[in-house]
């Protein structure tokens, strides 16, 4: 069920949330928006990467396995394009390896699913300080 | 002469002039005729006894004129009678006279020239026997010498008076005694005249001689005693040369007639000894490895101990140079020990001497200019070598020489053409002879088995067309082909029928016999039956590959386990991720009750997707590892389908449409599995076709299967994926589909039920207009109707 922009404005800093899985996208968006962001949807990686390139969000939490092109591939399109673009890979893949691709691959941090709900409003804080 | 005639005058003319003084005294007394007629009568007597006849008449003729001369003068023819009676009695007196005493007279000379003839007789006799060139004797009837001359006492090394002493027996060498006293016994009693011999007489130092013998009886010699007359010949140097000759003569009989030396050496070494009378033989060779001569054939004389000496001798090595021997073989040259008694070099003296040994003569046996052998000669006499003998032994030793070489080399090439005959006869490995255009000559027992014909098929047929595939295989090996010239020895493997109809592999090896030209005069092919080691390669080769094919699964395997688990840890943590979150809100309070609810429906859903994933992967892994047994029982494929329908006709966007065949046999299987799978690709076609539509059930038969396909009109799998579908966690996500529910295992479940059954299951698809999926399953056995199936 994509969900693409939907600013408000009672939050100053956007966050993205790509992801294919519905439960996750809910779950995300209402953590978040309870800690007072203003978050974006994006269901794959395309969609990612041109929500990302148009509404620049503060932070961008990006799934892996998503149809289409894959998160990562996403990610190296958006940081080809904003090379300072702050994104947290957010991924059921939590093996060692998976974590060392990732953060080879240009990733800020990395956020295993599933994660404690306060882990990822840190995060989210964390990489959105000072925006 | 002068005397004698004289004396003859003298004598001639006495009766003259006696008669003349008697005429003169008759006329001058006037006697009368009677009274002088005895003075007549007398001289006639005396000239008739020492005169010759003619003599005598003329005396006798003077007398009686001389008594009748007066009577006649006187005139008185009375008177005349007497005186010419008495005239002609001195006349009938001489000549009587004359005639008896002549006849006195030459028998008195008959007989003194008869004794005269015989002296001188007997003097040339002495002296002829003296000067004979033989020796003469005369010996007694029991053999005793009696004469000898000067030659026998030569010949026999013995003086006269010493010989005298002897009988011929004596004299004889103890072998041919008893041949002489035989001999001299059949003389004796007469049963022979004359006994000829050869035989051998001992000399007075002890030494033999050879000689001829002839003994013959003498007639009659006075004194009655039986006299035999003894001739003699020294036949030493004829039979020394005899001895050389026949020497020779037996060494190259033996040499012809003997295969080898082991077989020649007794027969020549006892040659020689006899022809050249030794003792003793031995036969030394050069031992090449030792550097030495070592002892390797011996003979001897019968019944003499030599055996000491010979086993002596076998315990030595002999250097060159060393000792007799030594020397002989350095030199290559005879050489003697003429009396070994004497200082010597010669190496086993004093065993020699033990035995009775004296002289030694040793001769190189030479080959090709080099000594290979030394032959060694023992008598037990000193004995002096003589020229003739060294020449002799030197061309026996390189007659010898020659022989040993050649017999080695022809033992060896017959053990060798004995050899290769055994290994052609009896090898397993086949062996053709061939000649330079190709043509059979020859083939072994192992090949004409190996290839189960008879020669002359082989030799047609078989043989053409093994060279052929010979000359094929070896042109892709890039070899020559078998007749091009000397082979290198490669080998081809080619395929043959054989006479039973059996196919082998044949690996052939060719060699080139090459004439002195260079070109092949024949060719030996070995043939060897490689078929099970052919075969057993392949199978080693499949064996290997099939290794390696699952050595390539096992990796496959491998690296789709590490990509399973990652797959289901990541479906696990994706499902979690809405339990754990959702939860943990729930938890931390502070929302609406719809929010609540909301929050638990996830939460709900995503437990029960787990729940789902799990009994999936439990019953994919009891399918993969066999451990699923499906319960067979017959099964209306149609009554699946229709319950299949009835189930999820509850869905609000898709339509259902059933294409059954109602004569569809009924098929064996497991319902509940069949049933799992049909609703599994009915959810799917329902899942995947978001904006609804219609999805058709069809089933009918297609010979030994019934065909089911689940057909919708949903989004179609893209090209790419759509070989990936019945592959586990290969959800299609792409487009519209991407946010389609599922465990990622459904099809690899249905696939693995239906091939369970002894289906199989496909897909076609296009994106935008929707799937078919369709799959078979064997129909039961007994190909009755589902009608009259449904209701017996």
């Amino acid at each position: 069920m994509p969900e693409p922009a939907a600013p408000t404005t009672k939050t100053q800093i956007t966050v993205m949330v790509a992801d294919d899985n519905d439960v996750a996208q809910r779950l995300c968006r209402r953590v978040l928006e309870k800690a007072g962001y203003n978050v974006l949807i994006a269901v794959d990686g395309l969609q990612a990467v041109e929500i990302a390139l148009s509404h620049r969000p503060a932070m961008i939490l990006m799934d892996v396995a998503m149809p289409g092109i894959d998160g990562i591939e996403a990610m190296k399109r958006i940081k080809a394009a904003i090379p300072n673009q702050p994104i947290v890979i957010a991924s059921a893949h939590s093996m060692a390896s998976d974590r060392e691709r990732f953060l080879a691959a240009g990733a800020d941090d990395i956020l295993s699913k599933p994660f404690r709900l306060a882990d990822l409003v840190a995060i989210v804080a964390r990489l959105t300080a000072g925006k | 002469m002068k005397p004698n005639r004289t004396r003859g005058l003298v004598r001639r003319a006495t009766p003259i002039f006696a008669i003349a003084a008697v005429i003169a005294l008759q006329a001058g007394l006037g006697l009368e005729p009677v009274l002088v007629f005895p003075l007549y009568l007398l001289i006639v007597l005396l000239t008739a006894f020492y005169s010759s006849r003619l003599d005598s008449l003329f005396c006798a003729v003077l007398a009686a004129i001389g008594v009748a001369a007066p009577s006649l003068l006187a005139g008185g023819s009375a008177d005349l009678a007497v005186p010419l009676l008495l005239g002609a009695v001195l006349l009938v007196v001489a000549v009587a006279v004359h005639e008896v005493v002549g006849r006195i007279r030459n028998e008195a000379v008959s007989a003194e020239r008869r004794a005269a003839e015989l002296a001188g007789s007997e003097e040339r006799l002495r002296i002829t026997v003296e000067a004979a060139q033989v020796g003469l004797a005369l010996v007694g009837g029991t053999g005793g010498w009696l004469l000898v001359n000067e030659r026998l006492c030569v010949i026999l090394g013995r003086s006269r008076a010493e010989l005298l002493h002897l009988t011929l027996s004596d004299v004889t060498s103890e072998h041919d005694r008893s041949a002489i006293t035989e001999a001299l016994s059949m003389l004796r009693m007469g049963d022979i005249l004359r006994w000829e011999a050869e035989l051998h007489q001992v000399r007075g130092d002890g030494s033999r001689v050879p000689v001829e013998i002839a003994i013959a009886a003498v007639a009659d010699h006075p004194g009655g005693e039986q006299v035999l007359l003894v001739q003699e010949t020294d036949v030493s140097a004829r039979k020394r040369i005899e001895g050389l000759r026949d020497g020779l003569v037996a060494v190259r009989h033996t040499i012809v007639s003997a295969a080898t030396w082991e077989q020649a050496a007794p027969q020549l070494l006892g040659g020689l000894c006899a022809h050249l009378d030794w003792d003793l033989a031995q036969f030394w060779a050069v031992d090449t490895d030792l550097q030495a001569l070592r002892l390797r054939q011996a003979w001897h004389r019968e019944g003499a101990a030599f055996e000491e000496f010979h086993n002596q001798s076998r315990r030595l090595s002999i250097a060159s140079g060393e000792g007799l021997l030594g020397r002989v073989w350095l030199s290559g040259i005879p050489a003697a020990q003429e009396d070994m008694s004497v200082a010597t070099d010669y190496d086993r003296a004093a065993v020699a001497l033990q035995a009775g040994l004296r002289s030694a003569i040793a001769l190189p046996v030479i080959t090709g200019g080099s000594v290979i052998g030394v032959i060694e000669m023992l008598t037990h006499e000193p004995r002096m070598i003589e020229h003739d003998l060294v020449t002799m032994l030197s061309t026996a030793g390189g007659e010898i020489g020659n022989f040993i070489r050649r017999a080695e080399t022809a033992q060896a090439l017959r053990r060798s053409e004995a050899d290769h005959r055994a290994i052609f006869e009896r090898s397993p490995i086949g062996i053709a002879r061939i000649s330079s255009e190709g043509e059979l000559l020859e083939a072994n027992p192992a090949l004409l088995m190996m290839l189960d014909h008879d020669f002359q098929v082989m030799r047609a047929t078989s043989w053409p067309d093994l060279l052929r595939a010979y000359d094929q295989a070896a042109a892709r090996a890039r070899f020559s082909p078998l007749l091009a010239g000397i082979s290198e020895g490669k080998s081809v493997q080619v395929r043959a029928g054989t006479g039973g109809g059996k196919w082998l592999w044949l690996q052939l090896t060719a060699t080139s016999i090459p004439d002195s030209s260079g070109r092949p005069e024949h060719v030996l092919v070995m043939v060897e039956d490689v078929t099970l080691v052919r075969e057993a390669q392949d199978r080693l080769g499949e064996a290997l590959e099939s290794q390696r094919s699952a050595n390539a699964t096992l990796e496959k395997l491998d690296r789709t386990k590490t990509e399973f688990l990652s797959i289901v840890s990541h479906e696990f943590r994706t499902a979690l991720t809405g339990i754990q979150g959702f939860s943990e809100l729930i938890r931390d309070g502070g929302l609406e009750p719809d929010e609540v609810r909301a929050y638990g429906g996830y939460i709900f859903n995503d437990a029960d997707r787990v729940n789902r994933l799990i009994g999936d992967m439990l019953d994919l892994d009891r399918m993969e590892s066999g451990r699923m047994s499906i319960r067979t029982a017959d099964v209306d494929i149609n009554e699946v389908l229709s319950d299949s329908i009835a189930r999820a006709g509850s869905s609000p966007s898709v339509d259902f449409k059933a294409d059954l065949d109602p004569r569809l046999p009924i098929v064996v299987g497991d319902r509940d599995r069949l049933v799992q799978v049909v609703s599994n690709l009915v959810n799917n076609a329902v899942k995947y076709s978001p904006d609804g539509g219609t999805v058709t059930l069809s089933s009918r038969s297609e010979g030994d299967f019934a065909l089911v396909s689940v057909i919708d009109t949903g989004v179609g799998i893209p090209p790419d994926e759509i070989g990936h579908v019945f592959e586990r966690f290969r959800r299609v996500r792409s487009g519209a589909a991407q946010s389609i529910p599922g465990t990622g295992l459904g099809l690899t479940i249905v696939k693995q039920i239906v091939e369970m059954h002894g289906g199989k299951i496909w897909v076609e698809s296009a994106v935008g207009h929707g799937s078919a999926f369709h799959f078979t399953l064997p129909l039961a056995a007994e190909n009755v109707s589902p009608l009259q199936r449904r209701h017996a």
